[in-house]
């Protein structure tokens, strides 16, 4: 091991990487991302990814193998990290807005994930960029789904729609739209139940009411703090929503919201799952239960503390 | 459940090394690399796959020393007593005791289903014959005390809560007099969501254990929490003495190892497993007969009266 690690140039100044130097090395930073919290399935496939990479390429003179390898798995980490569509909610906002369309947003995933907290906090950050927010309680299943969100729209000071219990959330989204345009208002955040990505009845009516809705904006909702489910996750909820959608329509994931950041410190592998998975960008991430708790993704210091 | 859907993945680790002629080193190796990863995907804490792995090892070692013996047994058997060790802590469960008021109070992470899980919990031992009253020491997250409402009066269950007042141990204590007095026999403390990096609010659980002196502490862990499981669980023994574990959100497709990384943290057995959003999608969990239905599935036969 320490023979590999250290091997440095050869005679002819260039050595050529072979599997036998660079697969001890990635087997032990791939355990370093799984102890990260990222996936082992998609840990593997990383390290899977930069092996094929790196064998038969030269090593830069004076660098160690070891280096090399773990520069090639900081670039293949950080492209994954990089969003490949960049989603300025306020940019779009703006563009509804010249149309006299209210923007909507839609929030979902998996049970107590914290996408009610969450959208209270998009609201507020809204509201600090002069916009017009509406709420929508399109939970009407879990108790005290309405009277939780009720309190957040209380305390902004922003407009609750609410239509009570066991109604249809699709009815009950579309009647907000229409208000929301009535009143001019400029974005509708619409919370959704939470809801298991197995559960085939629940998975219908939430791709029921984002096929009738064609919200402008659907978030998945994700906690850093899920293991190796949040590839599950990921998956099927991506996956019904797009087998689910209308011909001529295609629905799915647009962006993440990574809630709870502040409870995983340095194992923070959900966030990488998250993005393999589905492709799409972390648009936000949640810091904590007060509303200023919400920040962007910051790339470079992932990458860092995944390497750590 | 973790361990039900893994027998089979140890099974197949176990039968693969024994078609090797010899095992030696390296077969072990290869089948414990195999049984590793599949813990791993279950989310397995990595410090205890680890250790696992090194325990299984030294035992075989040390077998080795006594000449003639089978050692895919031997391996055999150390994988297994590792696994149900990991499962089935030294500690027993509280047992409600009739005719007393018994105390239990939930705590864990933010929205992995306390207060869910209390309503659960009160119905099942409603139905065993128990007085139940649940009381909302939630004062923090927006609409709880509507929640735990809705949810009681769903259940026929008296509740005790307060708009107004902000101090948790303030409320827990008024309700758990009150209940006493009108002689409940089970009175649930229902708690906020809370997590170690936050002082404040371990200090806020702490006062509310000391305000109602809990005959049992419940930890709820949703079934998908990955490897920060084991730091969390640990940061609240050491706050409050849980004794007890229930695993929740088993009805997704996860794995739920992150649990196992709680009952080792804590020391304390799992006791329900929560199925579903609905009051009666509760399991009772008793984590030896859940290793003897694991026997079934594979070759586990003859392990056991050892
Ligand atoms: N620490 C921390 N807690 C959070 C964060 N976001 C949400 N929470 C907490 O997580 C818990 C659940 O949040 P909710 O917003 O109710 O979750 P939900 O996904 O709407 O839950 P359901 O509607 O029941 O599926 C609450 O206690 C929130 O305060 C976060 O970024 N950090
Ligand atoms: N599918 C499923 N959902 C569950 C289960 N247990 C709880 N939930 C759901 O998980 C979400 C959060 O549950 P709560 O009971 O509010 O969680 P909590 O721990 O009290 O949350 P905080 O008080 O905010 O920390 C709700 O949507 C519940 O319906 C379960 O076993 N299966
Ligand atoms: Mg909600
Ligand atoms: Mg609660």
């Amino acid at each position: 091991m320490m023979k590999t690690l250290n091997k440095k140039i050869n005679v002819s100044g260039q050595a050529v990487l072979e599997e036998s130097d660079v697969r001890p090395i990635l087997e032990a930073l791939k355990e370093k991302l799984v102890s990260k919290n990222v996936a082992e399935e998609v840990a593997q496939k990383v390290v899977d990814v930069v092996e094929s990479n790196v064998v038969g390429s030269r090593l830069e003179s004076f660098t160690r193998v070891a280096t090399a390898v773990t520069r090639a798995l900081e670039d293949a980490l950080t492209k994954i990290l990089s969003p490949g569509r960049n989603i300025n909610i306020l940019q779009e906002v703006e563009a509804c807005r010249r149309d006299g369309e209210p923007y909507s947003i839609v929030f979902i995933g998996c049970n107590g994930v914290g996408k009610s907290t969450n959208l209270a906090k998009v609201a507020f950050w809204l509201m600090q960029h002069g916009m017009k927010v509406m709420i929508a309680a399109c939970d009407t299943f879990r108790s005290g789904a309405v009277e939780q969100l009720r309190t957040h729209t209380q305390r902004l000071g922003v407009e609750l729609f609410e239509r009570g219990y066991e109604k249809d959330p699709a009815a009950v989204a579309r009647e907000a739209l229409k208000k929301a345009k009535e009143e001019g208002c400029d974005v509708v955040l619409v919370d959704t139940a939470g809801r298991m990505q197995d559960n085939e009845p629940l998975m219908r009516a939430l791709s029921k009411l984002i096929n009738t809705n064609s919200p402008n904006l659907t978030l998945f909702v994700g906690e850093a703090l899920v293991g190796n489910e949040a590839v599950d996750q990921l998956t099927k909820f991506n996956s019904r929503l797009i087998e689910l959608s209308p011909v001529g329509q295609t629905h799915k994931i647009d962006g993440i919201l990574l809630t709870k950041w502040d409870a995983v410190e340095e194992k923070v592998g959900a966030a990488l799952s998250m993005v393999y998975i589905s492709g799409a960008p972390v648009v936000f991430i949640g810091v904590g239960q007060q509303y200023g708790d919400l920040r962007r993704l910051n790339v470079k210091q992932i990458v860092s503390v995944l390497l750590k | 459940m973790v361990l039900a859907e893994l027998g089979s993945k140890i099974n197949h680790a176990l039968r693969n090394m024994g078609t090797a002629s010899v095992v030696d080193e390296q077969a072990l190796d290869a089948c414990l690399k195999e049984i590793a990863t599949a813990l791993i995907q279950a989310d397995v804490n990595i410090k205890m796959v680890k250790q696992l792995r090194d325990n299984v090892k030294r035992q075989v070692q040390i077998e080795d020393l006594a000449a003639g013996l089978n050692k895919k047994r031997v391996i055999e058997k150390a994988v297994f007593s590792e696994l149900c060790s990991m499962l089935d802590p030294s500690t027993e469960p509280y047992e409600l005791k009739k005719g007393k008021s018994n105390v239990v109070m939930f705590v864990g992470l933010q929205g992995n289903g306390k207060t869910t899980t209390c309503t659960k919990y009160a119905y099942a031992n409603k139905r065993k014959g128990y007085r139940p009253a649940m009381i909302c020491a939630d004062t923090f997250r927006a609409g709880a005390f509507d929640q735990l409402k809705q949810n009681c009066t769903k259940a026929g269950i008296p509740f005790y809560g307060s708009y107004t007042e902000t101090d948790p141990a303030a409320i827990a204590q008024a309700g758990v007099d009150r209940f006493r007095q009108e002689k409940y026999d089970l009175i649930i403390v229902d708690t906020s969501g809370r997590h170690k990096q936050e002082d404040a609010l371990f200090e806020e659980m702490r006062e509310i254990e000391e305000a109602v002196q809990p005959d049992c502490i419940v930890f709820v862990i949703d079934g998908s929490v990955g490897q920060a499981a084991y730091d969390q669980a640990l940061a609240f023994k050491k706050t409050v003495p849980v004794g007890a574990v229930i695993v929740t959100k088993l009805d997704g497709h996860a794995k739920g190892g992150g649990a196992l990384s709680a009952v080792a943290a804590t020391d304390s057995p799992i006791i329900y497993i929560g199925t579903g959003e609905h009051i009666d999608q509760f399991e009772h969990f008793e984590a030896k007969s859940f290793v003897s239905r694991l026997l079934g599935l594979g070759d586990w036969h003859g392990f056991m009266d050892k």
